[in-house]
């Protein structure tokens, strides 16, 4: 065979290579494409997430509460800045840190994070500057009602909730993040291309709440000067709509410290008097009793398991309807013997007492009521004098809602709908009532007697000239965490209906601790109530059906049964609630003993007026130790799933013991 | 050949200068939507600001310092039904 000579082989290296060229060129373009064009994209293009834009929260008018807008974040790259005296200069103009880069210089470091947000107006002139990057940052706006922000919560600096309605409806508000992808030029900075893809974000959904924001600064205001004229320990006021259950405002305060839970919902307290009207009530439905019927009120002192029980209206006998109206303890004690303690418990059960209302609102209290069998011997009268339990405002006003809507327990709401992007209406909340409590003329018969408390009771100063007010006043002792009741201490509280007939609100004004010559519900709780619904009335928007209003004025009404018609120029108007009256410091020993009961400390153990607390954090812990960790702390705990560990509220979170956490655990 | 290197050239350019005109575009697109989150920004500022402004915890208390003004009491305020309209409570 004849051997090829050197040009075949020259040429066969050369096909040989062409086909060697053509392969690779195959296996690139075939078989390595994919890869090969992913990675060009990765080179060309960069992804980032987008943040969605966390949803409104309006109030019930649609007055904007919370929004969200978008500021930027400042940072400088050192080893890209060309000149760094340009930048300097740029950065003082445009009133940003600049101190801080000329430190990051001295210390060599790479990387300047500025501190603070900024609007784009005010850094326009750095965004051409090398070195100088720029992100933008979507940033909560509250509105700056300190109820308000207790009521929605907060978000911390990456944007995760808090508490408040943040926290609860979070995955309501945060809509879903998307993922854009930018072009980069020689620069590396960012271009659209037809050729980037984007998944746009999809915004958070709109909350409207229940909160009427007239009333809610209505209250704010007036419960701060009743607060610092009487130089209390703090108040709260709640408004409560009871044909629909709906919250309308919730206003706290509390002196010294900053609370951001709302103590309405977190902070129980003996309510003292203002539950009278439910044992009236439980008597009156059960066939116990009637309004007319008489008891032997000791004239005013009765000795009772080894205390002495006292009435400030001294009487030999009173009616049922007189005792609420007179606020008299020996009545309702001697009318409760008619109830067995089972009787008792179910009673203020059935109202809602001692379990949260499921407002969507993180560390709700449940409040405190015993079972029967923890009762000590004096509970039993103790309770129906509004000690040994502990309600929250919010629980208090819930059951006086009963009594102004015919007798139906209604589930509170503070959420009124939930509007999708497109503004459709994905839930709406309905009215919903819980258990019938009372029959709608027994209800009627307590309304009447709470009429009676207004016009000629213990709570004459909630009146107004042209309506009828109803209500029950209540003034409680104050237990301290370590001494039991103390001397001086005292919850004062008023209760009201207004109007008085068919009405449209309940309201609830609660004061803590109150320093000054008055200190009892009827005499500085009542008149705030007054205050504000004269404010209410006179507002433009404040949550009150006008037309039914006018059917309501006392000259339309005339004078309610059973009662006698007043001259109105006899009203004690606002005047007489004098706050300087309450600035001198008041001798606690002089003038207290006839409207309260003498009971002794030690029996009560009821956990109201303890210091809030951290949240601790839990995170890295197993269950066992965080619940032990939670408990020592002084918290309840309830075992939940989330995508997380955690807690809600989260670790940090100041919140009253007593109430419960709950404990997140992943899914496994 | 030459007419197919001018027009190889000739396309090229175009393709060139569509790309450098789309950049552009995308920039003044950037830019524009940068000013659009400024200006939405600022509304919620103002807004925010202008409802801080009027509400009662500021107005109240000017209003009654140095206007001397008070909230009515409930007898100098004169309900008049109007028919066909309702604040729903």
């Amino acid at each position: 065979m004849k051997a090829p000579n050197r040009v075949t082989v020259v040429h066969g290296f050369f096909v040989l290579f062409a086909l060697a060229l053509v392969a690779r060129a195959a296996e690139v373009q075939v078989v390595e494409g994919k890869a090969w064009v992913n990675r060009g994209k990765r080179q060309h293009y960069i992804a980032s997430a987008a943040a969605a834009p966390r949803g409104e929260i309006l109030d019930a008018s649609g007055n904007t509460l919370v929004e969200s807008r978008e500021l930027t974040r400042v940072a400088v790259a050192l080893p890209e800045v060309r000149d760094t005296g340009i930048v300097l200069r740029a950065l003082r103009r445009a009133r940003v840190d600049a101190a801080l880069v000329h430190a990051a210089i001295e210390r060599r470091r790479r990387w300047v994070d500025l501190p603070g947000l900024y609007s784009q107006s005010d850094i326009a002139s750095l965004s051409k500057l090398n070195g100088v990057h720029l992100t933008p940052v979507l940033q909560r706006v509250y509105a700056r009602s300190s109820g308000i922000r207790s009521i929605v919560g907060s978000l911390d600096g990456q944007g995760n909730p808090l508490d408040g309605l943040e926290l609860a409806l979070d995955a309501t508000l945060r809509g879903d993040s998307g993922r854009v992808s930018l072009a980069r030029d020689k620069s590396g900075r960012a271009l659209d291309s037809p050729d980037a893809w984007t998944e746009q974000p999809r915004a958070g959904s709109t909350v409207v709440l229940t909160i009427n924001n007239t009333l809610q600064e209505i209250c704010e205001r007036e419960l701060a000067i009743a607060v610092d004229s009487l130089r209390a320990d703090g108040g709260d006021i709640v408004v409560m709509n009871p044909h629909t259950g709906e919250i309308l405002a919730l206003a706290s305060n509390r002196v010294g410290h900053t609370s951001f839970s709302n103590t309405a919902l977190t902070e129980p307290f003996e309510p003292g008097s203002t539950l009278k009207p439910f044992v009236a009530a439980s008597l009156l439905e059960r066939g116990r009793a009637r309004p007319s019927d008489m008891v032997n009120t000791h004239n005013g002192k009765l000795e009772l398991d080894g205390r002495t029980i006292t009435d400030m209206h001294k009487a030999a006998q009173l009616s049922l309807f007189d005792v609420i109206r007179f606020s008299s303890n020996i009545g309702i004690v001697e009318f409760g013997q008619r109830l067995t303690p089972r009787q008792k418990y179910e009673m203020f059960r059935d109202l809602g007492f001692g379990m949260p209302l499921g407002v969507p609102l993180p560390a709700e209290s449940p409040g405190t009521l015993r079972e029967p069998k923890e009762w000590s011997r004096q509970t039993s009268a103790s309770i129906l004098m509004g000690y040994e339990i502990a309600v929250t405002p919010l629980q208090l006003v819930t059951a006086y809602s009963a009594i102004a809507n015919g007798g139906e327990l209604l589930e509170p709401h503070l959420v009124k709908e939930v509007r999708a992007l497109d503004g459709k209406v994905i839930y709406r909340a309905e009215p919903r009532a819980v258990r019938r409590v009372m029959s709608g003329e027994v209800a009627r018969t307590v309304q009447g007697m709470l009429l009676a408390v207004v016009q000629e009771g213990t709570a004459t100063k909630a009146d107004l000239q042209t309506f009828d007010v109803a209500g029950k006043s209540g003034t409680a002792r104050r237990t301290s965490q370590s001494a039991g009741y103390v001397a001086g201490n005292y919850t004062a509280s008023f209760v009201g209906l207004f109007p008085g007939k068919d009405p449209q609100y309940v309201v609830l004004v609660k004061l803590d601790n109150p320093r000054g010559k008055h200190y009892a519900g009827g005499d500085i709780a009542a008149p705030v109530t007054q205050i504000v619904l004269r404010a209410a009335l006179a507002a433009r928007d404040a949550a009150l059906n006008r037309e039914d209003l006018a059917t309501s004025e006392k000259t339309a009404i005339g004078s309610t049964a059973g009662q006698t018609s007043r001259d109105p120029t006899e009203h004690i108007d606002a005047a007489s609630y004098d706050p300087t009256d309450n600035l001198k410091p008041r001798d606690i020993a002089e003038g207290t003993k006839s409207y309260l009961l003498d009971l002794p400390a030690s029996h009560i153990a009821v956990p109201v007026a303890i210091a809030p607390r951290a949240v601790p954090d839990v995170r890295d812990l197993s269950v066992r130790e965080a619940v032990h960790t939670l408990h020592a702390a002084g918290f309840r705990v309830r075992l939940g799933a989330g995508s997380a560990s955690g807690t809600s509220p989260a670790a940090g979170t100041i919140a009253p013991p007593g109430i419960i956490v709950q404990l997140n655990r992943p899914l496994q | 050949m030459a007419l197919v290197l001018a027009a190889f050239v000739l396309v090229a350019l175009s393709i060139v200068w569509r790309r450098t005109l789309g950049i552009g575009q995308s920039e003044r697109l950037a830019t524009l939507d940068g000013k659009r989150n400024e200006l939405e920004g600022e509304r919620a500022r103002l807004e925010s600001e202008i409802r801080d402004a009027s509400s009662r915890q500021r107005l109240g208390v000017v209003a009654e310092s140095q206007l001397g003004m008070h909230v009515p009491s409930d007898r100098q305020v004169v309900i008049l039904p109007r028919a066909g309209r309702r604040e729903s409570p």
